[in-house]
């Protein structure tokens, strides 16, 4: 059946989730809460009208805090999901969708997710088929896919931040274009960790190390131990030359606090 | 862009220097304004009637007028008063004009009375009379530089008069004689000094005016036939050349565009109109509802004009003179004569960058630079709004500054277009809507916005809007106003470079505002508002007509410095204002940003720096002091007052009350110490209250403080004070105060208060005291008064513990500066700490000690343990082969999930074979397989860590959706023409890294510490076919690089052996010896040569063996060692020269040259067969064959390989 366009913006309406969902995707989380504070005060009618047909939907996201939380319930959780899709789903519930996709994308089965997702057509479910299929080294079918959202609405926030991922996987002079986009957000919203991170590896892609390096601080001082703020000033140390210790400070504050993140894994691999 | 000067003016003139004009007046009054302020400067009123001529000297403060009392009058408006009349006229006196060129003191004049007359206004006489009208005469004027006058009258002729003969006269011996003659001698020689050269005829009705242009033979003339007409002349003839129709009343007056093809015209149409000289065609027409024009003149030099009408006068510019400009980072893009200009503020280099499309006759009014895309809107206003426009332009990549490219631009009409997003720009239509278009110039989007006359630039996805009486932020996404501040008529927008603040400009107001559009302060001027920039600090600098000026954002505000002319402020960096001149030249100004950074650094507390201008001095003064009183900086004010004074009542202000002690202390006032006395006390500082009650002799308080601090001592000091100044109810008081009875009843009985003295007594028990009081009652007069049973006694509580130290203070907050202040005697902050860390850092011999920080380092590497067995470990996942067209088959909902692509580090495997970029990307087992095969690398243990590190620098993140593990990027060294295949990685090791670190190997060797040497030269050295280079000549330097660490690690390898070597036996004692003298023929650094060649001297000699340490000596001798060092060994020179001979014989021939075995530490004297490391070059004895090498530790001695690759260069 018809189901209403998570994007609100395409229509002539003001959205007025539109900050909360802004923030959430730029990587502001503490506005974001704050934002859905304020929204909630201020439109308790609408959270009541989304509390009353989105029980399906909040059970998603619990879903996929349990699977984050627990690392012993996880096949089991992935097993019941397996279940769930076996069966017909509610594509209309797009929050279910992107839930069981980034389960499966944390499972490295991109298969699943891919599959998950290409039941949606809202914008995020298309964003986050454009990750998976970066993640894939699949750059051709990412355009394509980027292609459709920008045809559904160039301009919103998520569309603007697919093209620069796609633009940093094709390289060449589409980098300099992506950097713009999160910089153009980093003027616009605020200068996150997620922008800040982007605007980095934007630069590093073009060789352009000093650049990085302001951004990466500007990163770091915001948040001293953001793992991929000190991913990136491992790479970034050893290129602009710092003696090996400031790199091995990083490395080891990363493994201290950070073991599980996917570089930490592959790189520790490594060393076995 | 009219000034409007409220007074009927007859006639006006521009002050050729000043922002002056004078208008003559109907009622016969002059008038001097300064048009920039609109301000009456000055009134000169003596005419009688209507004033119709007016004229500046160009050179001395004179001007001359002219009206219908018959009168022409010169003025001095410096002394403003009028210097003489000239009369004898007997009509209205129409114009009069100075002869601009000194030393000729002419003065014209025209007439009613059908003529015009030349005075030479120095010797106040008629000189000339110019008949020939027979009509009026409305206008005559000089040729600005020739011997000619133009006239027009009401006899519809235009005349020109060759005025030669005058002029030679007037230069002439007998021209005083002649002037003497008078007017009654005029028709006598008028004809032959003045004659009419050309008689214009044409115009039907009478003429009004008549002008020479500036510099072409040119005449233009305005007249009631309602036409301009041109004429052109030449020394026989003159002729029409055509006429401008259009007017439709009365022509009053044209002239000349002082320096552009135009004319300018008005009249009683009550129109002003601008005409096209050479296409004689209407540009431009501007109108009055009420007034009829009379009068229209030009500035000599500026783009001015003025003209008289029924009610008042108008100033006016006729174009716009503000350039169309954008600033980013480093660069201005600004529109000057077609063209768009780019200034690099850094290096000034000014190149236009392209040319613009031209059709249109305005100029451009506004620019919005695109930086992402190098793309510009120019807006292009219309006098009709409606028929506004502006050009898309791509700017070309490169281009010939003296030719530069005119590339296709896309027009469309709009009002203004300013982008949004890199790939977006919004445009107010003529219908104030706002339309969104793309880089094509295709509408993207219609958004609905409020009412709004204009937008503005206000960062990515939002707009000012102005309408009528604010600006409201606008987000062009969402489609909703966020936020409006009310300020009527912005005219311009300014942000500041985060985009944190911004300025909006109105013609009298400047409002600065947060990101939010909350107002921080707004400013008024009286004079028009031009422009401004935000400098690095966050302090926005504007310019005025006439100033330079800054704001705070806290809303202080001042002058800098004044401008002759208007500017428009492009940029500021520190003491440079860089700007645009009317002219469109880029300027850079020079300011001092003094006291806007001192209030700044005020503002933001930023008191060290404050401190330091303090220090430097460069501000003290009046004002900033009462500056700083009056915001609340007392503190801060005192430390620029010298004067006591003002010092003191800062002081108090401040509640800093030594500070004010020591001023009273200099003042010595009574004033001054009541005041310290009264601040003192409310902060219970009673010492300093004690110290001023005893300056000011205030007994009874100081009495007073002592009681209720309980130092009886002093209060009892205080009772006998007042006794001997004969203060008897001080004296009582203090007896009181102390509970001395007996004092009292002395002090009673002294002042004959006999029956009180009595009573205080007995009351108190002194039975003694009382008695004898008691007998000197007299009982005949005198009654004894009763003592009441019931008394209590007043005895004041005794002090518990009095207080000799102060109350606690009043706490003032002590601020920065009173720190500041004490430290400012200290000479060297800190010093002493850096002297001692200095000094660890040099021992003896001044070499570098250890460093600790790269001892830890080396703990880290050290980490690896055994034998680290990577072939086995390391399998990289198999490579997936890609079907091609495999993807995506989303038709039918039928879902195949595509297969994994090939990912960009497996591209650099496929398309490199140097090493490092196989560690990069992660495929170990096949940079191993390089490794070995190229410089025969058999044991990669010490491989691992080098390994571990160029991985971690291979890969970099970023975040894609949120809760989602990040995306990885990786950086390629040939990124921009790589294309999707030919990728390789940024490798991030660079030769001069690695030549850098060598460094650190020295200063270990030289404090001694080999072992840590040699494991820093070793991984050097293996680096270095981790390495990537360019050029032939880096190759030969990675080669040299791995010599050097080479030499270094058989050098110190041998000599850790050496030292643990006994020494018991002659034999033992001559192979360390031999070995001292190998390490001499290491390749060393001179620093290093030296100490080893001291070493072998030493051994040397004292084995005896003289000859060899000879050589050593001299040696030693050539590589100029320290005089302590050269003395030393010349002294044992001399003693080896004694006995040239070796005692001993070794295993050492310096005269053979050898290599070193890196193994058994012998000689391997030329020609003698001997293997090599493939990596290091390191030598051996053949029997080494097959071992590693103990050098590099990881290489096979004599393996046969391909040998090191670094470069590309070396696979072609």
């Amino acid at each position: 059946g018809p189901h209403p366009s998570p994007n609100v913006l395409t229509g002539g309406d003001v959205d007025e989730l539109f900050d909360v969902k802004n923030a959430y995707y730029i990587g502001s989380y503490q506005q974001c809460i704050n934002e859905a504070q304020k929204v909630k005060r201020k439109y308790a009618v609408v959270m009541d009208d989304i509390k009353a047909s989105s029980s399906p939907e909040l059970q998603a996201v619990k879903m996929f805090a349990e699977y984050r939380a627990n690392e012993g319930k996880r096949d089991a959780i992935v097993a019941e999901l397996d279940k769930k899709m076996s069966k017909n789903v509610d594509v209309a519930n797009t929050t279910f969708l992107l839930m069981a996709a980034s389960i499966y994308y944390h499972e490295m089965n991109s298969d699943a997710a891919l599959r998950t997702l290409h039941q949606g057509e809202s914008l995020e479910c298309m964003a986050m088929t454009i990750q998976v299929l970066l993640s894939l080294d699949r750059v051709d079918l990412a355009r394509k896919e980027l292609k459709k959202m920008q045809e559904q609405d160039e301009d919103a926030t998520l569309t603007q931040l697919s093209t620069a991922w796609v633009n940093i996987a094709v390289g060449g002079e589409k980098l300099q274009d992506a950097y713009y986009i999160f910089q153009e957000m980093s003027d616009k919203y605020s200068p996150t960790l997620l922008l800040l991170n982007g605007q980095a590896a934007c630069h590093m892609a073009q060789n352009k190390w000093e650049e990085a390096e302001g951004v990466l601080q500007e990163a770091l001082d915001k948040d001293s131990s953001h793992p991929e703020t000190l991913i990136n000033l491992i790479v970034l140390t050893q290129h602009l030359g710092k003696a090996p210790e400031v790199t091995n400070r990083y490395l080891s504050q990363l493994k201290d606090a950070h073991r599980a993140h996917p570089f930490l894994k592959d790189y520790l691999t490594k060393v076995r | 862009h009219l000034s409007h000067i409220q007074s009927q003016a007859q006639a006006h003139v521009f002050h050729p220097k000043r922002p002056w004009i004078l208008a003559s007046l109907h009622n016969g009054v002059i008038q001097l304004w300064d048009y920039r302020m609109c301000t009456l400067i000055d009134k000169f009123d003596e005419h009688d009637g209507p004033v119709r001529g007016i004229d500046f000297h160009k050179q001395q403060p004179l001007f001359v007028s002219g009206g219908d009392d018959y009168k022409i009058k010169v003025w001095n408006y410096k002394l403003r008063r009028c210097l003489f009349t000239l009369l004898g006229h007997l009509d209205y006196i129409r114009t009069t004009f100075f002869h601009h060129v000194s030393p000729f003191s002419f003065l014209l004049a025209s007439l009613h009375d059908q003529t015009i007359r030349i005075w030479n206004w120095q010797s106040r006489t008629c000189v000339c009379v110019l008949t020939g009208h027979n009509h009026y005469v409305m206008c005559a004027q000089f040729h600005p530089s020739e011997d000619l006058v133009v006239s027009a009258s009401l006899d519809q002729t235009v005349r020109v008069w060759d005025i030669s003969g005058l002029r030679k006269k007037n230069l002439s011996p007998s021209a005083v004689e002649t002037e003497v003659r008078g007017i009654s001698g005029v028709d006598l020689f008028g004809a032959s000094d003045a004659v009419v050269k050309h008689v214009l005829e044409g115009h039907d009705r009478g003429v009004n005016w008549a002008a020479f242009h500036p510099s072409m033979p040119l005449i233009v003339s305005g007249a009631d036939d309602r036409q301009v007409k041109i004429w052109r002349m030449n020394e026989s003839k003159a002729w029409e050349l055509d006429t401008c129709r259009g007017h439709y009343n009365n022509v009053s007056c044209a002239v000349f565009h002082p320096r552009q093809e135009l004319i300018l015209s008005n009249s009683e149409d009550k129109s002003i109109r601008v005409w096209d000289m050479s296409k004689r065609t209407g540009v431009q027409t501007f109108r009055r509802d009420h007034d009829r024009f009379w009068v229209l003149g030009a500035h000599p030099n500026l783009n001015l004009f003025a003209a008289g009408h029924d009610s008042g006068m108008l100033v006016f510019k006729l174009e716009r003179e503000r350039p169309a400009y954008a600033v980013y980072g480093n660069m201005l893009y600004y529109v000057k004569d077609r063209f768009l200009r780019q200034l690099d503020f850094s290096s000034s280099k000014d190149t236009a960058v392209m040319q613009l499309r031209s059709g249109s006759k305005f100029p451009v009014f506004s620019m919005s630079y695109n930086p992402a895309e190098n793309a510009v809107l120019l807006c292009t206003r219309a006098t009709n709004l409606e028929n506004s426009t502006y050009d898309l332009y791509s700017i070309p990549k490169e281009s010939d500054s003296q030719n530069p490219d005119a590339p296709e631009g896309k027009r469309s009409s709009g009002l203004t277009a300013v982008w949004v997003a890199r790939n977006r720009f919004a445009v107010l239509d003529r219908m104030h809507s706002l339309l969104i278009k793309n880089l094509k110039n295709e509408i993207v989007k219609k958004v609905q916005v409020p009412s709004c006359e204009e937008i503005f630039y206000a960062g990515t996805g939002s707009l000012l809007l102005r309408d009528a009486d604010g600006v409201t932020l606008f987000d062009v996404q969402q489609k909703r106003s966020l936020a409006t501040v009310k300020i009527a008529k912005v005219k311009y927008v300014v942000w500041s470079a985060d985009t944190s603040h911004v300025a909006l400009l109105a013609k009298h107001a400047i409002m600065i505002c947060n990101r939010k559009l909350e107002s921080l302060c707004s400013i008024h001027e009286n004079i028009r508002v031009k422009s401004g920039a935000w400098d690095e600090s966050g302090v926005f600098i504007y310019t005025t007509s006439n100033h330079i000026k800054y704001a705070l954002t806290s809303g202080d505000h001042g002058i800098i410095r004044t401008l002759d002319l208007p500017i428009y402020v492009t940029r500021v960096r520190g003491n440079s204002v860089y700007c645009l001149d009317r002219e469109c030249r880029p300027r850079v100004l020079n300011i001092d940003p003094t006291e806007y950074r001192f209030k700044l650094a005020l503002v933001n507390r930023k008191y060290e720096e404050v401190l330091h201008m303090v220090r430097n001095a460069k501000l003290v003064g009046q004002s900033i002091i009462a500056y700083l009183q009056k915001k609340g900086y007392p503190e801060v004010a005192l430390h620029f007052v010298k004067d006591e004074k003002t010092r003191f009542s800062l002081a108090l202000e401040c509640g800093n009350i030594e500070v004010a002690l020591e001023a009273a202390k200099a003042l010595d006032e009574r004033g001054c110490w009541e005041r310290l006395g009264e601040a003192a006390l409310l902060q219970g500082h009673h010492q300093v209250v004690e110290m001023c009650y005893q300056r000011t002799k205030n007994f009874d308080k100081l009495t007073f403080l002592y009681l209720i601090t309980g130092n009886l001592a002093k209060l009892r000091k205080m009772m006998k004070i007042a006794e001997i100044r004969k203060d008897m109810s001080g004296h009582y008081q203090g007896a009181l105060y102390l509970g001395d009875v007996s004092e009292r009843v002395r002090i009673l009985k002294n002042c004959g208060q006999k029956s009180l003295a009595y009573l205080t007594a007995a009351t108190h028990g002194m039975d003694e005291e009382a008695e004898a009081l008691k007998e000197t009652f007299d009982p005949e007069k005198d009654t004894v008064p009763e003592v009441d049973p019931n008394a209590q006694l007043l005895q004041p509580p005794p002090p518990i513990n009095p207080l000799d130290t102060n109350w606690p203070l009043l706490t003032v907050s002590k601020g920065f500066f009173e720190g500041m202040a004490a430290d400012m005697d200290v000479d060297a902050p800190g010093g002493e700490g850096w002297g001692e860390d200095a000094e660890l850092q040099l021992d003896e011999d001044g070499f570098m000690d250890a460093q600790d920080g790269l001892g830890e380092e080396g703990g880290a590497t050290k980490e690896e343990g055994g034998g680290w067995e990577v072939e086995e470990d390391l399998d990289l996942p198999p490579e997936l082969e890609l079907p091609a067209g495999a993807g995506v088959g989303a038709e039918d909902g039928f879902f195949v999930p595509p297969t994994k692509g090939m990912s960009p580090t497996q591209l650099w495997c496929n398309n490199s074979q140097l090493p490092v970029d196989h560690v990069l990307a992660g495929s170990f087992e096949t940079a191993m397989r390089l490794l070995h095969d190229q410089v025969g690398v058999v044991q990669f243990g010490p491989y691992k860590q080098l390994f571990m590190q160029t991985l971690s620098r291979g890969r970099t993140c970023y975040l894609g959706l949120p809760s989602l593990p990040c995306l990885r990027g990786n950086p390629q060294r040939n990124w921009k023409d790589c294309g999707a295949k030919q990728g390789l990685p940024a490798v991030g090791l660079r030769l001069s890294d690695l030549i850098a670190r060598l460094q650190q190997c020295y200063q270990l060797t030289t404090a001694g510490r080999f072992e840590e040497a040699v494991e820093r030269f070793r991984t050097i050295l293996l680096s270095v076919p981790l390495l990537v280079v360019d050029n032939k000549q880096e190759i030969a330097e990675a080669q040299q690089l791995i010599t050097i660490c080479r030499e270094y690690i058989v050098g110190l390898t041998m000599e850790t052996e050496r030292k643990k070597l006994p020494k018991d036996t002659l034999d033992q004692q001559k192979r360390l010896c031999e070995m001292a003298a190998y390490f001499t023929h290491c390749s060393l650094q001179p620093v290093h040569m030296v100490l080893v060649l001291r070493t072998a001297l030493n051994l040397f000699f004292k084995l005896k063996n003289f000859k060899t340490a000879a050589s050593f000596a001299r040696r030693l001798l050539e590589l100029g060692p320290k005089p302590e060092v050269a003395q030393q060994t010349r002294k044992i020179l001399a003693a080896c020269e004694k006995t040239l001979t070796d005692a001993h014989q070794l295993n050492y021939d310096p005269h053979n040259p050898f290599d070193l075995c890196a193994a058994s530490y012998t000689p391997l004297y030329r020609g003698r067969p001997v293997e090599k490391c493939p990596l290091s070059g390191a030598c051996y004895c053949p029997p080494y064959k097959g071992q590693v090498c103990r050098v590099t530790q990881v290489t096979e001695i004599g393996k046969d390989v391909i040998g090191l690759r670094v470069s590309p260069l070396q696979f072609r």
